[in-house]
């Protein structure tokens, strides 16, 4: 690793030595608010070099591109973590979190997803995710008086050990087809001249699975509804984007370099995305927790991404990246409101303690419409524009079934996001009001509303951002 | 190489498999971890043979980095193991059905 490597580096150390520095700092000084302030501080400067900082070499150490790909998503992590470290200021001062360990965890996790999102090797690949699941781990089950969040915490640690199992015995046998970790390099494996096929399509297979588990693709979902509604609201906001955005980032790299064997991937990736929008729609329709309604819509969103990552092409990638960052806005907004509606002795996830909350709390009220009807792909919405980038890609590469079962998907869901809208407008059954909300969490879902409906209404500068740095 | 690397493969699939049964068919929360551990010694074993059939050193470093990993995943693993025995009293797997729908 030369002093260029490091430079190339730096905002992600910023996010990693900032967490370390924060873990040091709260044994002795152990003011919960205060600490997450400073994280949501190291991560915003962690956007602003990711930014501003010209990196002088494009890769680091053959692991990880540090080209204008991976910094886009560099600032992008960063940017979920100082959010989600601002919304989760009251939300964890009223439990008691620790906050040296909670922003320490939440920064170290954004470090991950940046060196996942930008690795150019298998082992990068590896590496960036185990940073970001080790850490989800702890946070699921951070609230230590939660029976649900115990559970949640235990049910994500079983499924993503075996997860984990699966993507290093993949990567293994990826590495044991062609001797090398390098993207594209590993991926020639694939090709029917190559002795190793086989072994190299297993690998493949197996890397699928893990990869699809982490982004709850049906049918490796079943994890998801019951973490989102064990998780604290903040981290499982973390969680929906953050760590589901990252892998597809990751995604678009590998299959990116696949020139030869992409054919063979492709019929099962099809079968995933039809299981993902189907199974994820009809379980979404009967949900009365509105955290597990997000996790089920979620699985139907990472079905239209993987709709955008089969479509391939610059219009397919283009529209899976804008997608990707649309996705992020809203449902970190969505999730922004349940937590500042949150009281000490639990969340508001249930429909019916959202009735009338329209009039009591109007401003929170609006931006939780503007997030489901942006979720749900109305206009002018950021939502609206990806879904309808994603289907055009897909009927330009020829996926014709799959852009008609997308547009009908998001026909239904315009059910299970209005239901919330209209309890949210009904006359309130009881007068208990819930938390006025802090000013942190607040800014954080202004901001997320701003994106949402901007992205919506002025997509063009993004688009071309994206069109020039997908690889 | 004295070991044919098929021979390698089959062994380390043999013990991958081994593992993945350890984890469905335990209930115990201790077991489960232990099966997850017995398919990542598999990669390790799959990773070192490869390293030799291409007699390259990248294999042997990402076994390293594995056992880093797996040390790290271990002891949050086992964090969760003493916190949920206190929660419930049990490290029985399905004891751990609260939610569903």
């Amino acid at each position: 690793m030369t002093w260029n490597d490091l430079v190339a580096l730096f905002p992600i150390l910023i996010l990693a030595l900032g967490s370390a520095a924060l873990l040091m700092l709260g044994a002795w000084w152990p003011r919960g608010r205060e600490l997450m302030g400073l994280g949501s501080l190291v991560a915003g400067l962690s956007v602003l070099a990711a930014i501003a900082l010209t990196p002088p070499v494009t890769e680091i150490s053959g692991l990880f591109g540090a080209g204008p790909y991976a910094r886009f998503f560099t600032a992008l992590w960063a940017l979920v973590a100082a959010l989600t470290l601002l919304l989760s200021r009251r939300y964890g001062a009223e439990r008691r979190f620790s906050g040296g360990e909670y922003t320490a965890l939440v920064l170290f996790a954004a470090a991950g997803m940046a060196l996942l999102s930008g690795a150019t090797s298998l082992v990068g690949l590896f590496l960036g995710l185990e940073a970001f699941t080790l850490v989800l781990y702890i946070l699921i089950a951070f609230h230590r008086e939660d029976d649900a969040g115990a559970e949640a915490g235990l049910k994500y640690l079983v499924m993503g050990a075996v997860a984990t199992g699966f993507l290093a015995f993949g990567i293994a046998l990826i590495f044991t087809s062609t001797g090398t970790f390098h993207l594209p390099e590993a991926l020639s494996g694939l090709d029917p001249a190559s002795g190793m096929r086989p072994v190299a399509l297993l690998g493949w297979a197996m890397l699928l699975l893990a990869l699809g588990f982490k982004v709850s693709l049906v049918p490796f979902h079943l994890w998801t509804p019951d973490v989102y509604q064990g998780a604290p609201a903040p981290v499982a906001g973390l969680l929906a984007t953050g760590s589901k955005g990252a892998v597809f980032a990751a995604l678009l790299g590998l299959t990116a370099g696949l020139e030869v064997g992409w054919d063979d991937l492709v019929p099962l990736l099809w079968l995933l995305c039809v299981l993902s929008m189907l199974v994820g729609t009809f379980c979404a329709l009967r949900q009365d927790n509105l955290k597990r309604m997000l996790a089920y819509s979620s699985i139907v969103h990472m079905g239209y991404a993987l709709m955008a990552l089969l479509a391939a092409g610059p219009t397919g990638r283009t529209a899976l990246v804008f997608y990707l960052a649309a996705y992020t806005a809203m449902t970190l907004g969505a999730f922004g409101v349940l937590t500042s509606f949150s009281r000490a002795s639990g969340e508001a996830q249930w429909l019916g303690d959202l009735r009338g909350l329209g009039y009591r709390h109007p401003l929170r009220g609006a931006a939780l419409t503007i997030f489901l009807f942006s979720l749900a792909g109305v206009p002018p919405s950021a939502g609206f524009i990806g879904k309808f980038a994603i289907f055009i890609a897909a009927l330009d590469a020829g996926f014709i079934a799959l852009a008609v079962l997308g547009v009908l998907a998001s026909l239904v869901s315009v059910y299970y996001y209005l239901r919330v809208v209209v309890v949210l407008f009904m006359s309130a059954a009881d007068d208990v009001p819930l938390h006025g909300g802090s000013r942190g969490e607040g800014a954080a879902i202004a901001l997320c509303a701003l994106a949402t409906l901007g992205l919506g209404i002025l997509p063009a500068p993004l688009l071309d951002l994206i069109a020039q740095l997908i690889p | 190489m004295i070991v044919p690397m098929s021979h390698i493969l089959a062994f380390s699939a043999a013990l991958f498999v081994m593992g993945l049964a350890c984890v469905l068919a335990q209930r115990n929360l201790i077991m489960i971890l232990i099966g997850v551990e017995i398919m990542l010694n598999a990669v390790g074993l799959t990773l070192v043979g490869a390293s030799a059939l291409w007699q390259k050193v990248d294999g042997q470093i990402f076994v390293i980095f594995l056992m880093a990993m797996t040390s790290a995943e271990v002891s949050i693993s086992l964090a969760m193991v003493v916190y949920l025995r206190r929660r419930k009293g049990t490290l029985e797997a399905d004891a751990f059905d609260g939610m569903k729908g």
